[in-house]
């Protein structure tokens, strides 16, 4: 953690003490989202203080995310600062439905209604992690879900577009965008959605730098290859939620002009699967087979 | 169908045998109702028996009803898990009527009545419960509260048939003295209840099959009161009755039509995670065509959002205008899908097809005569036709299917009416059996995603038979090859670490030796060497080409031109470099991919993140350096390679036992895609079940089992709790006495429910092999049960030789089932079905003899305390069986089933001999005015 980070926070965090009184977590964020906003990373006290002071949420969820931030470090699905950051930030509890969100920080996919499943915390970051996203970059995100996708790349390009097939899935993660912004998450500003068929993608706002694509396929949509920028990179779940791989599409355009799109996996190697048990703390890990 | 839904198959079972045990010995000959008390007898009477044999016929309809249910809501049709049900409610009644046996006799008319008045409004309240809250198998590991969803299921479907068990075990408790006849029609009234099912399944949508059974139960309530109502006052209170039962049944069934609607309740849940759920959601979508049928729930959408290409090249993107807009109906059959309806297509529409996988066998063969195997949407018959062939033959095993093609003018004038094309010409029934049976002979042989939607989930799949990839199904479409003939095969190939596709590589290498003239030559490499092409596509799809004769180098030139062209990656083609420096590794990498513990690998810029608990992350990505714009050649691939390599060169074996999954060929034995974790693997995998969720399907039969022991286990703590006075009171060769009833319930469950998933080999429909079966089981078996009456006194020697019979018999079908059903499977439907009821009839006959001979010796020899176990243990096993058998089948496969219940019924032989002894200090009773103890085991 830079300097400047840890005296934004320390001075908000003592702002916050003064301010802070129970029920107050849960209302607007204290501050304003701003781009060089990032919490601290030096332990789980110190995240929660900042948090609390700078986003005003609850203590609870804070602490499982930090928990879970630290399994994903163990299992390496974050892959650098930026991604840690932008997981820090996303309050994943606001994109779970009601029933489940005493699990919003599990490791499992869960259930949010149509058909459609919020990925774990794992395969997000991972999937995240491998399209490498930089501020500025054009993101098309395809089947919008429950918009956790969408509201974690908004922490890593302030251009983020997003289709949804299913409408009142469409609408209502709309309006929860529309309810976070209102309550200061201005990141999400960032995100333009839409009711349409993915399929066609978005082609008034391509070609797009980075394409993420969650919706089952039998073949990658044409167009979406054709609004991919040379160099682009494309990542697809395949397979069932929980067992999924990540199919990586990327597109190369010689100088000849004759274009190449390559198929490959996020890793390029066989991955050991690491079962979730390992990652939630020192006191089960004894239950590996030796 | 699926392994795991296989069958349907228990019978209405009898739980007989109390009548004649009562805790004090009652000598003496016969029991005759005494004439002061005629409102205690039970007289013989049509309406009784019609009565008996309807209730028994809606038991039966129940539970194919339950696997329909199962079907259209869930992904497969648990005919294990409902044939367990069946098996617990009839062990749980069997078990409390021993115990509470007073009760019973004395108070028949008021619980068999009750029973049969509830049964119709258990039924739908169970049904409408257990549709609130639906399992959904796709969460079976990730989300604790679907094993007590799946819990809930099974006892709710539990309740109906207690009820049905109750009224069956009443009546015959009070039928002792006419037992066999009221048996009798128990047994032929289940039997003719599966197959009137079966025809309702024609009249009635998924959602309202229920009405069925309710409306046999209500018509056996009737007979039922006419027939018990007490002499005296006869009419008016048998009037009564009728007029309640008909009050509540009428009721139950408006209930199950107007609550929903009002309250907004399920009638049937169908999971928002099957293809059609999505379908129904695309804001333009609607319905084209629907159809029900034994041959399933037949749905056609219409919608902008249905796109298919399946497996299309990423090339086409720069390659061509655009994929046609608008051109799909998707086909849902029980909600599983969709498979792709192709509009007719102008011909500049169809460029497209050529970056398809299912266009190689085109891109050499010239003006073909062709077979599809499979038409399904029609796409591959779509194919066929634009790239030139002469002829295309087309089978289709499901007749609905046909019907809604030549039959719905919107369909047929969307895909031109395609089967009416001079060039098609329609094969009704399964191509695999219609190439085994006939002598015609094709250029191109394609089976192209067969069955297979895709895009619907993975998990269910594998555990379903799949007759048409099995080697003999292989042997049989490469035989029907002109010389220079090519079959082509394309299989979904969205599995990392690979499964299925090595399993199809396997399976076509040996029936690709198999049909080699030579067979002096079957072992070489030669054999096969120029005869096979592989590609494959990164998570899409894998081709396997072969051609009879082999392929010439330019042939081979042409092939992989266009293997580049669209980017796909080579497999196999004749003289394919191959380095073997990589295998130690690879095949260590995959196998500690899953059992290791080994931290997961950075990848990217990992390490970078900064703060605690970053492990440093770095170091073992130097090998691979991580993500990059040109990958090297994928694991995968690299594994299909070597795989193949194996296969043609040698060495085969050796791989694939150091390969982490199992890779076996698919057989008619053992037809299945599923069972990919090898059997000596299972420890390992307990803790790290997670990681392979995607075979749900699998872990679901493990659920399935684990919740049937649990039950099932409920069936010996009864008798042991409430009746541990008898249960552990100390009789001569008890424990040899409690293995035979074991050996019946395990051997007889195991051969039905096995049998069904044989039987689809010829019949090649789930629904209609299981009523087949049960109906020939349980009429054949009444039978043998009426004839062991006969043969009762010569037991000793006249049942070891039955059941030695009955073990020969099951070996012997374990060995040869196979190859006659693949002969039966050629014949016209009828013969086929008359000729599958009766092959099932030698073993279902004698199968009928062991529980009644051996009940009614042990009436005979004052042993009724032995009832408790036979019941309890027999229906134990039988719960328990019934949920192994798709394990089994998976992994050890079909004729293993049948063997098993061959060495269950040999084993049952010494086992006789300790029933026979004779009671400690008791004397041998006589044998008049015990009933005829009849029982299916």
């Amino acid at each position: 953690m830079d300097r400047r980070t840890f005296l934004i926070g320390a001075g908000s965090l003592a702002a916050s003490a003064l301010l802070w009184r129970p029920g107050f977590a849960l209302a607007d964020t204290p501050k304003p989202y701003d781009a060089a906003m990032t919490p601290p990373v030096t332990g789980r006290d110190d995240f929660v203080k900042w948090m609390v002071a700078n986003r005003g949420e609850d203590p609870k969820f804070l602490g499982e995310k930090w928990d879970r931030y630290e399994a994903l470090l163990r299992n390496h699905d974050v892959w650098d600062a930026k991604d840690g950051r932008a997981f820090l930030l996303t309050p994943r509890e606001d994109f779970v439905r009601p029933a489940n969100l005493s699990r919003a920080y599990d490791h499992a996919f869960l259930d949010i209604g149509y058909g459609v499943t919020i990925s774990g915390p794992h395969a997000v970051a991972r999937m995240t992690s491998s399209l490498d996203v930089k501020p500025g970059e054009k993101v098309l995100e395809i089947g919008t879900g429950s918009g956790y996708q969408s509201a974690y790349l908004s922490h890593l390009t302030d251009k983020v577009w997003s289709i949804e097939i299913i409408k009142p899935l469409a609408e209502r993660t709309r309006s929860t965008y529309d309810e976070l912004i209102g309550k200061g998450y201005g990141e999400f500003k960032a995100i333009a959605s839409k009711n349409a068929d993915g399929y066609y993608g978005w082609a008034e706002n391509g070609p797009f730098d980075k394409i993420v694509v969650t919706c089952g396929i039998d073949h990658i949509p044409p167009p979406l290859l054709q609004q991919l920028k040379p160099g682009g990179v494309m990542v697809i779940p395949v397979g069932p939620p929980g067992a999924q791989r990540v199919l990586k599409v990327e597109k190369t355009v010689a100088a000849d002009g004759s274009i190449t799109v390559a198929r490959s996996d996020i890793f390029n190697k066989v991955v050991p699967f690491v079962p979730f048990t390992k990652l939630e703390g020192d006191a089960i890990q004894g239950n590996h087979n030796k | 169908m699926t392994a795991q839904t296989s069958a349907p198959g228990a019978r209405s079972r009898a739980p007989i045998g109390w009548e004649g045990w009562d805790a004090s010995p009652r000598p003496g000959p016969a029991r005759r109702p005494p004439a002061a008390e005629p409102a205690r007898a039970l007289v013989p009477s049509l309406a009784l028996y019609l009565g008996v044999g309807l209730v028994a016929g809606a038991v039966i309809a129940l539970q194919i009803c339950i696997m329909r249910i199962f079907s259209v809501g869930s992904w497969a049709h648990f005919g294990s898990l409902v044939v367990s049900l069946a098996m617990l409610a009839f062990g749980l009644v069997s078990a409390v009527m021993c115990i509470g046996k007073g009760f019973f006799a004395r108070h028949w008319r008021a619980v068999a009545g009750t029973s049969v008045v509830l049964f119709a409004p258990l039924l739908v309240a169970a049904n409408l419960v257990a549709q609130q809250v639906p399992f959904n198998a796709i969460f079976l590991l990730s989300d604790p509260n679907q094993k007590w969803r799946l819990a809930a299921n099974f006892a709710l479907y539990l309740v109906p048939f207690l009820a049905g068990a109750l009224f069956l075990g009443t009546v015959f408790l009070k039928a002792d003295r006419f037992f066999a006849r009221v048996y009798f029609a128990d047994l032929v009234g289940a039997g003719l209840g599966g197959l009137l099912f079966l025809g309702t399944l024609f009249l009635l949508p998924p959602e309202n099959l229920v009405v069925t059974p309710i409306v046999l139960a209500l018509a056996g309530g009737l007979c039922w009161f006419s027939a018990a109502a007490p002499p005296d006052a006869a009419r008016a209170s048998a009037l009564r009755a009728d007029l309640g039962l008909l009050a509540v049944g009428v009721l139950a069934v408006a209930a199950h039509f107007v609550l929903p609607p009002a309250l907004g309740l399920n009638t049937l849940a169908v999971s928002d995670y099957k293809g059609v759920s999505y379908a129904r959601k695309f804001p333009d979508s609607h319905l084209v065509y629907r159809d029900y049928s034994p041959f399933g729930d037949i749905a056609v959408y219409g919608s902008s959002y249905l796109h298919f290409a399946p497996g299309l090249s990423d090339n086409a993107a720069f390659n061509l205008p655009q994929v046609p807009e608008n051109a799909y109906l998707g086909l849902y059959i029980d909600g599983e899908g969709p498979s792709g309806i192709m509009r007719s297509l102008k011909p500049e529409e169809t460029a497209y097809f050529r970056f398809l996988p299912m266009v190689y066998p085109y891109l050499i063969a010239k003006s073909p005569d062709t077979f599809v195997i499979q038409f399904g949407g029609g796409i591959s018959t779509d194919v066929a036709l634009r790239d030139g062939s002469k002829s295309v033959t087309v089978a289709e095993s499901n007749p609905a299917i046909l019907k809604a093609f030549r039959t719905d003018p919107v369909l047929k004038s969307f895909t031109g009416d395609v089967l009416n094309d001079p060039r098609v010409r329609v094969v009704d029934y399964d191509g695999r059996l219609f190439l085994a049976g006939h002598p015609e002979s094709y250029d191109v042989v394609d089976l192209s995603l067969a069955d297979s939607a895709g895009l619907s989930a993975p998990g269910g799949f594998a555990i379903v038979e799949k007759y048409g990839y099995t080697r003999q199904a292989m042997e049989t479409y490469m035989r029907a090859l002109k010389p220079g003939g090519i079959l082509s095969v394309t299989l979904w190939n969205k599995e990392e670490p690979p499964k299925s596709v090595l399993k199809l590589y396997g399976t076509i290498a040996e029936a690709a030796r198999a049909v080699e003239p030579d067979a002096a030559a079957r072992g070489e490499p030669r054999a096969i060497e120029t005869s096979l092409f592989a590609v494959s596509s990164y998570l899409s799809t894998a081709t396997v080409l072969y051609k009879k004769g082999g392929f010439t180098p330019s042939e081979i030139a042409t092939l992989r031109d266009h293997t580049h062209a669209m980017s796909f990656d080579d497999i196999y083609y004749p003289g394919i470099p191959f380095d073997a420096a990589a295998t130690d590794k690879l095949l260590g990498d995959y196998r500690n991919a899953i059992f290791s513990d080994a931290p997961a690998p950075a990848a990217g810029k990992a390490g970078a993140a900064d703060g605690a608990g970053a492990a440093p992350a770095a170091e073992e990505v130097e090998d691979d350096g991580g993500p990059g714009p040109t990958p090297k050649v994928l694991p995968s691939t690299l594994m299909g390679r070597l795989a193949f390599h194996a296969l043609v060169y040698g060495g085969w074996p050796e791989v694939a036992d150091r390969y982490v999954f199992d890779t076996r060929a698919l057989t008619n034995d053992r037809p299945y895609f599923a069972a990919y974790v090898k059997p000596r693997d299972l420890p390992n995998l307990l803790d790290r079940l997670e990681i392979v969720q995607d075979e749900w399907g699998y872990l679901l039969l493990w659920a399935t089992l684990g919740i049937a022991t649990v039950a099932a286990a409920s069936l010996v703590v009864i008798p042991l709790v409430f009746g541990w006075r008898t249960a552990f009171s100390t009789a001569p060769g008890k424990g040899r006495a409690i293995l035979y009833f074991a050996c019946l319930g395990l051997g007889y469950i195991v051969v039905e429910v096995g049998l069904i998933a044989d039987y689809t080999l010829a019949l090649n429909n789930a629904t209609v092999s299981a009523s087949i079966l049960i109906t020939s089981m349980l009429v054949f078996s009444g039978l043998g049960s009426l004839t062991a009456d006969r043969t009762l006194d010569r037991a000793r020697s006249v049942l070891p030789a039955i059941l030695c019979a009955i073990g020969a018999i099951l070996i012997g079908y374990g060995f040869f089932l196979d190859r006659a059903l693949v002969l039966i499977g050629t014949l016209p439907y009828g013969l086929r079905l008359l000729i599958c009821f009766l092959t099932v009839a030698p073993p279902a006959y004698l199968m009928g003899f062991p529980m009644p001979t051996a009940m009614t010796w042990l009436a005979r020899l004052g042993k009724e305390h032995m009832f408790l176990w036979a019941w309890g243990i027999n229906g134990c096993f039988s719960v328990v069986g019934a949920a192994a058998v798709p394990l089994i089948a998976t992994a050890f496969g079909l004729s293993t089933v049948l063997t098993l219940g061959g060495v269950a019924y040999l084993v049952a032989i010494p086992a006789f001999f300790a029933v026979l002894l004779p009671a400690a200090g008791k004397r041998r009773r006589g044998t008049e005015g015990l009933p005829l103890t009849v029982q299916t085991p």
